[in-house]
C-alpha cells in the first residue's frame, strides 16, 4: 500500500500544480497552458495508477478501503504542508516520485 | 440550499458533535476498556483453551440458562466475555480471565463501552435514543449533500487553505476537513442510517411479512432459528472440536461469537460466527451450526446474497472491526476530522452573524444562546470525557457503584460546563467561557498521564515491560489532546481586538496579528 | 432606454427570499412557509421513501432472483436515496405548496402502483 499512497500524493501534487493559483505558491510562477494541462493529465493518470496498484495487490474490498484511506490521507497531508511550507510540498512529491520504484520493488517481492 | 445547510447544521450540530466525538472514541473502545481496567492483563491463550474455560464456568454457574453467548479473547479483547439469560429472566454478563477461567478481579467500569453506547443511544431509554440518533444521521446526510451543492468552487478550492485570515480561515478549514475526507463522511453517515434501517424504515418488512416480523429474520438467517427447550436433559458436547471444524471450513478464519441454545437439553445447538477482524462485511448469516449433544456439524450457511453483503458491508465499514492498527488510527483521525467539520461549522455560523453586531458590541439573546451551546457542547464535552477517565482512577477500586459514578461524573461535569457557559456568556463574554473551559480541559488532559502514573503506575510499568503499549498510548493521546486544547485556550487570551476585513493581510505572527472579534 | 428594449425579467427559479420589515424581522408568513417546507420534508419525504421501499421490496423478487427477505433488505438500504432528494426538493422548489405537491404526487403514484400490483393483478 506504500506505493499506492506515494502515487496518490504525487498525483494530487500534480493536480495542484495544474491550478494557477497554487502553482504560484508552490513553484513561484504559474505553469504555461501546455504544462498546466500536462500536469492535470499526469495527476489524474497517477491517481488512476495508484488505484490499479491497490487492486492488484489486495482483494477488491480491502483494496478500495485502503485506497480511499490513502487518497484522503495524502490529500490532507498535501493541503496541510502546502499551506505552511509550500516549497516543501513539492519537494516531498519529488522524493515520493523517486521512492515509487523502490516501493514497487518491495511490493513485487513481497 | 445554503439556508438548509446552515440551519440543519446549527440545530443538529451540537448533538452531532457529541455523536461524532464519542463515535470516534469508540474506534478504540477496547483499548479504553483496557485502560479503565488495568488489572486485566492480556495473555496469549488459544481459542480452544479459552472456549473450554468458558464452557466449564458456564456449566457450573449457569446450567439452566436458555442461551449462552461466548466471545473469545483476541488481540484487542483480553478477557472471555460471557452473556447468558438466567432462568429468572433478563441478561447477565461476566468477564472471565483467559488464564484462570475465573471471573476477572478488576475495578468495575464500563470503559469504552460507555462511549460506544452513548454514541448511538444517547443515554436515553430504549428506543428513543436510537431514534434521535437516526434522525440526527439523516440531518447529517442532508447537511453533507446540501454542503456539497452549496460549495460551488468545490474543485477549484480543493487544495485551498489560507491560514491566519480570520473568518476566511475558519471557512477554509471547514471546507478542508469536509471535502478532503468526504468519502469517509459519506460512508459513515449513510452506513449509520443502514444500521438502524429495520427500525426506522420498516415499511417494506411490514408489507411483505405483515405483523410476523420474526419470519423476516428467520428467512434471512435460517441457521439461527431457535427452538424452545425440550424437557429431556442431555450433557452438552465439548465446544473445542467444533472450533477445529470451523478453522477447516473457514480457511483459517477465527471464530468470533459462540452461541449455545438450550444448553444441557436434548435439542441443544451450538452456532459459531466468524471473528470480524479479517473481512469487511458484517456477516451474521455466515455460521456453522452443530448439534449440541453429538457435536456433529448440522448446517453450514454462508451469506452470499448481494443485497445482504451490501448492507453487511456498510455495517462493517462503519464499525471498522476489520481494521488493523494503522487503519484503525486512520479511522480515528477521520472521525476527528468529521468532529472538526461540525465544530468549525458551528463556530462559523456564530462568527458570521456576530460580525453584524460588532459595532454595538452586544449580542442579541439568540446569538448568546448559540454561543453558550457552542461552548457547552464542545469544550464542555471535552471536559466531560476527560473527567470520566479521572473518575476511573480516583474512585476507590472496591466501591460497588463505581461504574455508575464514573458515568455520573461525566454528566455532572457536562452539566456544570453548561452552567459555567451560561454564566460567562450572559454575564461576561463568550471569550472568557472558552478560555476558562479550554484551560481547565487542557490541564486535565495533560495531567492524565501523571494521574495514571500516581494511581495506577504499577499496571502501566507492568504493561510496558510486557510490550503492551495500550495504556501508555492512551496517556500519550490524552497529553497530545491537552496540548492542542492549551493552544486553543491561548488564542482566547486578551481582549477581542476589533473587526478586520477578511482581505487584510496578516502583519506578523499569530500573537501580534490584529484578530477578528470572536 | 426604451421600455420595449429592456430585457425581459428572468423567471425566478429559486425560493423567494424573506421580505424583511424595516426592523429586519422576517414576516410570520415566511416563517410559516419555512415550517411548512420542513414538515413536507420530514413527513412527505418519509412517506415517499417508505413507499419507494415498499414497491422495491414487492417488485424485486418478481424481476430478479431474490428472496422476499433479501429484497426487503435491499429496499430498506436504498430507501434513504429517495428520502434525500425529497428533502432537498422541499427547500429548492419555489413555494411551500410545490414542496408538498412534489412529494405527495409521486407518493400517490407509487402507492397506486403497489396497490394495483398487490390486490388487482
Amino acid at each position: 500500500m506504500l506505493l499506492a499512497t506515494l502515487l496518490c500524493y504525487v498525483g494530487f501534487t500534480a493536480l495542484c500544480l495544474s491550478m494557477n493559483r497554487h502553482a504560484e505558491d508552490l513553484l513561484g510562477a504559474s505553469l504555461s497552458f501546455a504544462r498546466s494541462r500536462a500536469a492535470r493529465w499526469l495527476g489524474w493518470g497517477v491517481l488512476a495508477l495508484s488505484l490499479w496498484v491497490a487492486l492488484v495487490s489486495l482483494s477488491v474490498g480491502q483494496a478500495l478501503v485502503q485506497w480511499f484511506a490513502a487518497l484522503m490521507g495524502s490529500a490532507f497531508v498535501l493541503v496541510f504542508v502546502m499551506s505552511y511550507w509550500p516549497r516543501l510540498a513539492v519537494s516531498l512529491a519529488a522524493i515520493g516520485a523517486v521512492l515509487c520504484p523502490v516501493a514497487a520493488c518491495f511490493q513485487l517481492l513481497a | 440550499m445554503a439556508w438548509l445547510h446552515t440551519w440543519a447544521g446549527l440545530v443538529f450540530g451540537w448533538l452531532l458533535f457529541a455523536i461524532f466525538l464519542t463515535g470516534t472514541l469508540s474506534y478504540f473502545k477496547e483499548e479504553i476498556t483496557q485502560w479503565t481496567q488495568p488489572e486485566i492483563v492480556p495473555h496469549e491463550v488459544s481459542d480452544a483453551v479459552a472456549a473450554e474455560r468458558a464452557q466449564q464456568w458456564l456449566q457450573a454457574n449457569a446450567p439452566d440458562a436458555k442461551r449462552w453467548f461466548i466471545r473469545l479473547p483476541d488481540e484487542r479483547n483480553p478477557d472471555i466475555a460471557l452473556t447468558f439469560n438466567p432462568a429468572k429472566g433478563g441478561f447477565e454478563q461476566k468477564s472471565l480471565d483467559s488464564v484462570s477461567g475465573q471471573p476477572v478481579q478488576a475495578r468495575e467500569s464500563m470503559g469504552g463501552e460507555f462511549f460506544y453506547r452513548f454514541h448511538f443511544q444517547l443515554q436515553m431509554p430504549h428506543p428513543w435514543g436510537r431514534w434521535l440518533a437516526s434522525v440526527a444521521a439523516m440531518v447529517m446526510f442532508v447537511a453533507l449533500i446540501s454542503g456539497i451543492i452549496t460549495h460551488k468552487k468545490i474543485f477549484k478550492e480543493f487544495f485551498t487553505f489560507r491560514p491566519r485570515k480570520g473568518q476566511r480561515t475558519w471557512l477554509d478549514g471547514h471546507n478542508a476537513v469536509a471535502v478532503l475526507i468526504l468519502p469517509f463522511h459519506l460512508m459513515i453517515t449513510y452506513s449509520s442510517l443502514v444500521i438502524f434501517m429495520t427500525m426506522v424504515m420498516p415499511a417494506s418488512i411490514l408489507t411483505t411479512y405483515g405483523s410476523n416480523t420474526s419470519a423476516f429474520f428467520d428467512d434471512l438467517f435460517p441457521a439461527f432459528k431457535s427452538a424452545p427447550p425440550v424437557s429431556e436433559a442431555a450433557p452438552l458436547a465439548s465446544i473445542v472440536p467444533m472450533l477445529e471444524v470451523a478453522t477447516q471450513k473457514w480457511d483459517g478464519s477465527r471464530v468470533g461469537l459462540i452461541t449455545v441454545n438450550n444448553p444441557g437439553k436434548a435439542n441443544a445447538t451450538v452456532a459459531l460466527g466468524r471473528n470480524g477482524a479479517d473481512h469487511i462485511p458484517h456477516e451474521p448469516g455466515t455460521a456453522l451450526m452443530f448439534n449440541g449433544v453429538t457435536g456433529e456439524l448440522t448446517q453450514q450457511s454462508s451469506m452470499t446474497a448481494a443485497s445482504l453483503l451490501l448492507a453487511g458491508g456498510m455495517y462493517g465499514l462503519h464499525m471498522g472491526h476489520f481494521a488493523g492498527p494503522l487503519l484503525r488510527w486512520l479511522y480515528f483521525l477521520a472521525g476527528i476530522g468529521g468532529t472538526a467539520m461540525i465544530a468549525t461549522g458551528l463556530v462559523i455560523w456564530l462568527g458570521k452573524r456576530r460580525l453584524k453586531h460588532a459595532k454595538s458590541g452586544v449580542l442579541p439573546f439568540e446569538l448568546k444562546l448559540v454561543e453558550m451551546l457552542n461552548v457547552a457542547s464542545m469544550s464542555g464535552l471535552m471536559l466531560a470525557v476527560v473527567s470520566f477517565f479521572w473518575a476511573n482512577r480516583l474512585l476507590p477500586v472496591s466501591f460497588a457503584a463505581r461504574s455508575d459514578w464514573e458515568v455520573k461524573t461525566f454528566f455532572c461535569v457536562w452539566g456544570l460546563a453548561l452552567l459555567h457557559a451560561f454564566g460567562r456568556v450572559f454575564f461576561r463574554d463568550g471569550r472568557t467561557a472558552w478560555r476558562e473551559q479550554l484551560t481547565l480541559a487542557a490541564a486535565l488532559y495533560c495531567l492524565l498521564p501523571v494521574l495514571d502514573m500516581v494511581t495506577a503506575g504499577s499496571y502501566l510499568w507492568a504493561s510496558l515491560k510486557q510490550g503492551q503499549w495500550t495504556l501508555a498510548a492512551l496517556d500519550l493521546t490524552a497529553l497530545a489532546t491537552g496540548v492542542f486544547l492549551a493552544w486553543g485556550a491561548l488564542r482566547f487570551r486578551g481582549e477581542a481586538l476589533g473587526v478586520i476585513a477578511s482581505k487584510q493581510t496578516p502583519t506578523g505572527s499569530n500573537r501580534t496579528t490584529v484578530q477578528e472579534a470572536r | 432606454m426604451d421600455a420595449a428594449m429592456a430585457p425581459a425579467p428572468v423567471p425566478e427559479k429559486r425560493p423567494r427570499a424573506p421580505k424583511k420589515s424595516a426592523a429586519g424581522e422576517v414576516s410570520m408568513r415566511w416563517r410559516l412557509a419555512v415550517a411548512s417546507r420542513v414538515l413536507a420534508a420530514v413527513i412527505g419525504g418519509y412517506l415517499l421513501a417508505s413507499l419507494a421501499s415498499v414497491c422495491l421490496a414487492y417488485f424485486l423478487p418478481l424481476l430478479f432472483q431474490s428472496s422476499r427477505a433479501e429484497a426487503a433488505v435491499l429496499s430498506m438500504t436504498l430507501s434513504f436515496l429517495f428520502y434525500l432528494p425529497a428533502v432537498l426538493w422541499c427547500f429548492a422548489c419555489r413555494t411551500a405548496l410545490r414542496a408538498w405537491l412534489g412529494l405527495l404526487g409521486p407518493s400517490a403514484v407509487l402507492g397506486a402502483v403497489y396497490a394495483c400490483a398487490r390486490w388487482l393483478v
